[in-house]
């Protein structure tokens, strides 16, 4: 469990709104990133769920790109009051790792997954560079060096998206398309 | 633990000293007056009342075991955490009835006293462990003999000795001497006598709780194959089959009275044998289930059909069934927040016990018969709560049937109670055929 690196703090002083952060699962688009996730605990807490939401852009099928609004069954009807702030990031956490794109929270989302699931991968990984790497370089940069070497700059966005944000592996796909 | 940081980890001073097996999963605190469900996880009063599910079957918090009936608290883990951990439990008891006051509505009253209530209080203080008899079950009234006298033996003399020393001790100085022991050093300070069976008398062997909280040997229980299965306390039936084994609480018997518990054991595994011989599915939870006692409960749905009436939320008093489906007798006389409710069943043979939540209910109270309950929030939950059943319903047959319904219920709760009554019952029977 020491390896999960969830974790859980208070947003103020008030208990009730709290701010999780999960990182992204190994070997899954989101791998490297960081996610942080708005908890708010309703008054009837535990024995109601806790409202989660990601305040980090993800794509992802079951978690909406524009609200960060997630589908995960036990953060609704089968939320048990067993379960903890921890077990419940845990289980966001895997459903980082096991999308399903057949009851999606994302429509677009999940048809790119079904249909064109490289594609997915590469967007999937483009957001979690862009969105969920604070050390990282941020994506602007990349897009202004690439765009002084003398690309279009839409051009230059789509590439990165396409190879998931890596500035190396868009510059050679824009030199060979 | 990870590095992480949580609110519900409220880390008191007394928190690490107790067994994890009493702490209760819901509100992560020591357990204060302890349910056992009957699938054997334990849970605070309250943390079981609110989470059971107003209109539909509840779960179990942690395996999602389903149940319709509100088990009674478990005395006897009660007096076993009280004796404990005095001061945590004391704690607890503050804080609870700090909550209680606030909510006007209290969880029953357990003192001492409370023994009683085991039945015969004279049976309570013969309870005997003697290790030498541990192993010939066919005689758990040899106690008796001893009747002005008390065993005890503490943990520590066990392991001293390594055989068991019975310590005798004469009635009158046996509560003294136990009182200074709790006070000196409370904590392990538990004696065999604290767990008994309450048929065999002996140290509780995989303990099943009954719904009444009445605590036996899973071996001890008496399976009919025609009746349902009764508390010989009691005579409380349990609802929906044999009770899983209760495995904090056996856990916590096999660390603490290691040398008792293997001799139970050995008796047990004796008695078996002798036993597999005339009832193949004595012992076996997992088969019993499939026996006859299993028939009136593993399908879960009681869900009636559109004739009945659910009262969403209230429970019960004296079987403990929540919702209450069908006639619900309302007390007229109970000046409690609470109410105090009966089902159509316990009402015709006139229960005599008291509130779930300590209601001064005396038997000369007058009761109102409640036919309905239209209001629209309840129909719009009661119909939410059916389109969630049927998307997690196992076989959703039931289920579709009932989304349609919903909407007639309204007209169907004016209907003839008589017929909803019947309807309730035709549904049972139908149950236990599928």
């Amino acid at each position: 469990m020491a390896a999960s690196g969830i974790k859980v703090s208070p947003k103020s002083d008030n208990l009730a709104r709290l701010v999780g952060t999960i990182p992204g699962p190994i070997g899954t688009p989101y791998e490297g990133g960081t996610f942080q996730i708005d908890i708010s605990l309703p008054d009837g807490y535990p024995f109601e769920p806790p409202k989660m939401q990601f305040a980090t852009k993800v794509w992802h099928p079951n978690i909406s790109s524009q609200s960060g609004a997630i589908c995960l069954d036990i953060l609704k009807d089968q939320w048990s009051p067993a379960l903890t702030l921890k077990t419940a990031l845990l289980s966001v956490q895997a459903l980082l790792s096991a999308p399903e794109p057949d009851d999606p929270q994302d429509a677009v989302v999940a048809q790119q997954y079904i249909r064109e699931y490289q594609t997915f991968l590469g967007t999937a990984r483009y957001w979690t560079e862009s969105f969920a790497k604070a050390s990282s370089l941020g994506v602007e940069e990349k897009v202004q060096r690439l765009v002084e070497m003398g690309f279009a700059e839409a051009h230059v966005r789509s590439s990165l998206e396409a190879v998931g944000g890596d500035e190396n592996l868009a510059l050679e796909k824009l030199c060979s398309g | 633990m990870d590095k992480s940081t949580f609110i519900e980890d409220d880390g008191g001073s007394d928190s690490d000293e107790i067994s994890h097996s009493f702490i209760c999963c819901v509100c992560r605190d020591l357990l204060y007056k302890p349910i056992v469900l009957s699938c054997g996880h334990i849970s605070c009063f309250w943390c079981v009342h609110r989470s059971m599910d107003g209109l539909w079957e509840s779960r179990c918090p942690i395996c999602r075991h389903p149940y319709i009936h509100f088990p009674t608290i478990c005395q006897m883990l009660h007096l076993l955490l009280l004796k404990m951990y005095p001061v945590a439990y004391k704690r607890r008891e503050n804080q609870i009835l700090e909550e209680e006051m606030k909510q006007e509505t209290f969880s029953p009253q357990l003192n001492s006293q409370a023994c009683n209530h085991w039945g015969d209080p004279a049976s309570f203080s013969t309870m005997v462990f003697e290790s030498n008899s541990s192993s010939d079950p066919s005689s758990p009234r040899k106690g008796e003999a001893y009747a002005n006298t008390e065993v005890l033996m503490s943990d520590s003399q066990v392991q001293d000795d390594g055989i068991g020393t019975l310590v005798e001790i004469s009635d009158g100085n046996s509560e003294v001497i136990r009182n200074i022991a709790v006070e000196e050093k409370y904590c392990k300070q538990v004696s065999v006598a604290d767990v008994l069976c309450l048929e065999c008398k002996q140290l509780l062997f995989r303990p099943v709780v009954l719904i009444c909280g009445h605590v036996y040997c899973e071996s001890c229980v008496i399976i009919s194959a025609v009746e349902m299965l009764k508390c010989q306390v009691c005579q409380t039936s349990h609802p929906r089959g044999f009770p899983k084994v209760c495995l904090e609480l056996d856990h916590f018997l096999e660390e603490q009275f290691p040398k008792e518990y293997m001799l139970r054991r050995d008796g047990i595994l004796l008695k078996l044998v002798d036993v597999e011989h005339k009832h193949p599915t004595i012992c076996s939870t997992g088969t019993a289930k499939q026996g006859e006692p299993a028939k009136q409960g593993e399908n879960l749905l009681h869900w009636p059909d559109s004739h009945s009436i659910v009262h969403a939320a209230c429970g019960c008093d004296s079987c403990g069934i929540c919702p209450i489906i069908g006639d619900r007798y309302k007390c007229k006389d109970c000046k409690e927040k609470i109410g105090f409710d009966l089902c159509g069943d316990c009402y015709n043979t006139q229960s005599k016990l008291p509130g779930r939540f300590n209601q001064q209910h005396t038997p000369e109270h007058k009761f109102e018969l409640v036919r309905n309950a239209p209001n629209m929030l309840r129909l719009t939950l009661q119909y939410n709560s059916i389109v969630i059943a049927s998307e997690v319903s196992e076989n959703g047959s039931p289920a579709s049937n009932l989304s349609s319904d919903a909407q007639e219920n309204d007209e169907n709760d004016l209907a003839d109670p008589v017929a909803s009554h019947d309807a309730g019952d035709g549904k049972t029977g139908s149950q236990s055929n599928s």
